[in-house]
């Protein structure tokens, strides 16, 4: 019996074309619209766009400049569109996220069929629902800059292009930032680093534009012939950042009780395929010897930025998790490197380092004799894997004495730049002390990474470079261990999956 | 059949603190099971597992068959939970309240609109359905957070203290609207510090201190159980006539320690209600002025009492 056949009826309902139209919308969209109509917010930021909008259009037609007129209006517009989109947009997406965490809403939500990831896509397309409001509604006055030969309809689009990517990506973080309040502790510095971040990039968006450096830029960009180039790079960075934002997000509110990384992980090994992919289709084959290194190189320091948080973890799967890894004993085996742990997390930084080894050694251009050129960025790359290994390995060392909780785990993520710091300056400090004055590098001041980077990969690499390899195997040799034992957790669990 | 909720072995740590451990209970479809402990007990901790939003260290709770650790997903279609919180959203009213939880179930066109308008009826929010949702009483607000669980028709309520805060006649009838969820088969699972609530409406409860069991059972089970050892007070008129009986029933083999203050009594006693009239009988027939002798009827909250004994964690 259900409680509908309990309850007396009620009033007939009625049901409208609307009704059956929102039921293809995303729910939170659906109430958002309806608070923002109650809300008070909201009429008043369209309200002064309107204002806005009418006092630059009066201000302009009252004086007859023509083209230098349209430029004005212009960079009128954008500059009242920057702190809407950039601010009012996101602050209110935080705002929403916070109001969803008082008192566990969000449980209330995810106990429903609404999983984290529609309650964020939701957020988001609320946030561009208002884009879309704010734009069309200072759309008659780029229209008009337009009209008065001020601006080029490709400046236009570059432009909004640009203002969509920018509001979205920072919606995207205010989200992630709101989620992230979810630990109390966290709470002040979500609030403080929102406010800071958003506040600083309007300010900035605001000057640029007013200043008219913005349009000018533009316009060089579209006459520079590195327009797709430029807006795929923005593209994939934005991409790359709003993933990012989506998946924190997603995990805070999912998991406060555990860690799982799964979808940093698989994450990070889509990152060479988008990374390279793009390089591929986009960027002329002149650049790539330039190009590619980089991105290597870039996508290595990604790694350890990832690495950090994968050997902070908890040791052991979640009971969940180990309800959930694969059956087959290879597939279990193979996944292992991707299910949350800190011993599986060495190991997943490790193979992701050792894949970009293998396609550097594969494709990396011939530099030759020029010491500026990818030979040079090989060393640094050598460099910082080694580093890299030395220090989440540390790292995953001291997060074992902290308890097995998710505030341990944070607690670990702070310790590991403690440990660089401390790396880096007692060997300067006792220099200072003993000598008056920090001199020449020495072997105290191996653990600092940059003054011995800096100090290796010129002229000493001969001598520097057998200790660099020498340090990689030691340092990959030590880890095996850890990397049976994270691997045969998952595939024990794995074969007693299958015993049931 | 199985049961529709079973807890077995649970065990949750925050740090050093136990907050459960090794929690076993079963309860049926259509059955209302209290759920009782002092603060700090653990109840909480139990209903948030059980609703998959916290993971245990150990065991398993599975509803209706269905493990909150393996398919959590599975599991929260069944189950109903009502957090010890409730903060509706701003600017909303109770009608676009539930209309965006029945979406967020899944609940789509027609249907949609006829569950939100039975479950509020249901919850005698009918009337109320253009009124903001922050802005209703205490006891308007519990009927919107039930109704809210109700929206997607689950088997299992998990409610957290539904009815602190409410005033008599709120509590009242918050009563009978579980009783009549549970007459349409529906289990739900109690917590609540207001025992006696508790006691007219429960077929059984579980008590649970310091996140252990402590007591589990029929109500008319426990009861009984509790009452094989009772406590017995008893009056005289002289303080000699006192000692001489504390003397007297200290022989007997179902008394426990007997203890005198003044003229007054109190032993705890092991036995039946005939084994009480032949000890009321002795002291009679031995000539001690007697003016009182009862035994404090055991209700839900002598269960209580008398189980947890009063430690607070
Ligand atoms: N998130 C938490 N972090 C740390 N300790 C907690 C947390 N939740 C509950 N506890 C502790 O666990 C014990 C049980 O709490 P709880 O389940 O809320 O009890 P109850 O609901 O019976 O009052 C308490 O000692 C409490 O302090
Ligand atoms: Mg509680």
């Amino acid at each position: 019996m259900t409680l509908v056949d309990v309850s007396e009826r009620g009033s007939p309902p009625r049901h409208s074309f609307g009704a059956r139209l929102s039921d293809l919308v995303n729910p939170i969209l659906v109430r958002e619209v309806q608070q923002a109509v109650k809300g008070r917010v909201f009429p008043w930021a369209i309200l002064l766009a309107l204002a806005a909008s009418v006092v630059i259009a009066s201000v302009v037609s009252s004086e007859e400049r023509g083209v230098v007129n349209g430029r004005g209006v212009f960079s009128a517009g954008l500059a009242t569109l920057a702190p809407l989109l950039l601010f009012v947009v996101p602050m209110q997406a935080y705002n929403s996220m916070r109001t969803e965490l008082r008192g566990g809403i969000v449980e209330q939500l995810l106990m429903t069929r609404l999983g984290p990831g529609r309650v964020l896509i939701g957020k988001l397309q609320a946030a561009m629902v208002q884009f879309l409001l704010y734009v069309s509604l200072l759309a008659p006055l780029l229209a008009t800059s337009y009209l008065l030969r001020g601006v080029d309809l490709p400046t236009i689009a570059v432009s909004l292009f640009f203002a969509f990517v920018a509001c979205l990506t920072a919606t995207a973080f205010a989200i992630s930032s709101a989620a992230q309040a979810i630990v109390p502790a966290l709470q002040a510095i979500a609030n403080l680093g929102m406010a800071f971040g958003l506040g600083v990039a309007t300010l900035g968006a605001v000057f640029a534009i007013a200043g008219g450096d913005y349009t000018q830029l533009i316009g060089a960009l579209i006459r520079s012939g590195q327009l797709t180039v430029t807006l795929t790079a923005v593209t994939l960075a934005a991409t790359v950042s709003v993933t990012l934002s989506w998946l924190t997000a997603r995990s805070y509110l999912l998991h406060t009780f555990e860690d799982k990384s799964s979808g940093f992980r698989v994450f990070l090994w889509a990152l060479p395929v988008l990374v390279y992919g793009w390089m591929c289709v986009f960027v002329e084959r002149a650049y790539w010897s330039e190009v590619f290194p980089s991105l290597t190189v870039g996508l290595l320091l990604m790694g350890i930025g990832f690495g950090v948080f994968m050997v902070t973890e908890q040791r052991a799967l979640s009971p969940r998790v180990r309800h959930h890894v694969p059956k087959g004993g290879l597939t279990s085996a193979l996944a292992a490197p991707l299910l949350p742990g800190r011993d599986r997390g060495m190991l997943c930084f490790t193979a992701f380092a050792l894949f970009l080894l293998a396609v550097g050694w594969s494709f990396w251009p011939q530099g030759g004799l020029d010491e500026r050129g990818p030979d040079l960025v090989a060393r640094v790359g050598l460099m910082i894997f080694a580093y890299g290994l030395f220090y989440l390995n540390a790292g995953r060392w001291l997060r074992g004495l902290l308890p097995e909780t998710v505030p341990g785990s944070q607690a670990g993520r702070v310790v590991m730049p403690v440990l660089l710091f401390a790396c880096i300056v007692v060997p300067l400090l006792v220099d200072g002390l003993r000598g008056g004055y920090v001199g020449e590098w020495h072997w105290g001041h191996v653990l600092n990474p940059f003054w011995t980077t800096v100090h290796a990969v010129s002229d000493r690499w001969v001598d520097a470079q057998p200790v660099v390899l020498g340090a990689l195997v030691a340092l990959s040799i030590a880890q095996v261990p850890l990397w049976i034992r994270g691997v045969g957790e998952v595939t024990r669990a794995s074969t007693a999956l299958r015993r049931r | 059949m199985t049961a529709l909720l079973q807890v077995k072995n649970l065990s949750r740590r925050y740090g050093k603190v136990r907050a459960v451990s090794d929690l076993c209970f079963e309860m049926g479809c259509g059955q209302i099971t209290g759920f009782v402990g002092p603060n700090g007990a653990g109840k909480t901790t139990t209903m948030r597992i059980a609703a998959t939003l916290d993971v245990p260290d150990g065991g398993d709770v599975l509803v209706d068959g269905t493990s909150v650790l393996v398919e959590p997903r599975l599991a929260r279609m069944r189950i109903g939970y009502m957090s010890d919180q409730f903060h509706p959203y701003p600017n909303l009213d109770v009608m676009q309240f539930l209309d965006f939880f029945a979406r967020a179930y899944g609940l789509r066109s027609r249907r949609r609109i006829e569950t939100v308008h039975s479950v509020a009826n249901f919850c005698g929010l009918g009337s109320f359905l253009d009124r903001p949702a922050t802005g209703l009483s205490k006891g308007m607000g519990q009927r919107l957070h039930l109704a809210k669980t109700l929206l997607h028709d689950p088997a299992l309520l998990i409610l957290d203290e539904p009815a602190s805060g409410l005033d008599p006649r709120a509590r009242i009838e918050f009563r009978d609207l579980l009783k009549r969820l549970a007459a349409a088969g529906k289990g739900i699972l109690i917590s609540s510090h207001i025992l006696p609530e508790l006691g007219e409406m429960c077929d059984s409860v579980v008590v649970i201190e310091k996140g252990e069991r402590v007591v589990a059972g029929a109500i008319g089970d426990v009861q009984r159980e509790a009452q094989l050892e009772q406590t017995i007070v008893a009056k005289v008129t002289r303080e000699a006539d006192a000692e001489a009986m504390q003397r007297h029933l200290a022989e007997l083999p179902m008394v426990g320690d007997v203890a005198v203050d003044g003229v007054q009594l109190r032993f705890a006693f092991v036995g039946d209600d005939d084994d009480l009239a032949g000890v009321l009988a002795g002291c009679v027939a031995a000539g001690y002025g007697l003016v009182e002798f009862s035994r404090d009827a055991a209700d839900l909250e002598d269960i209580f009492l008398k189980t947890t004994k009063g430690r607070l964690q």
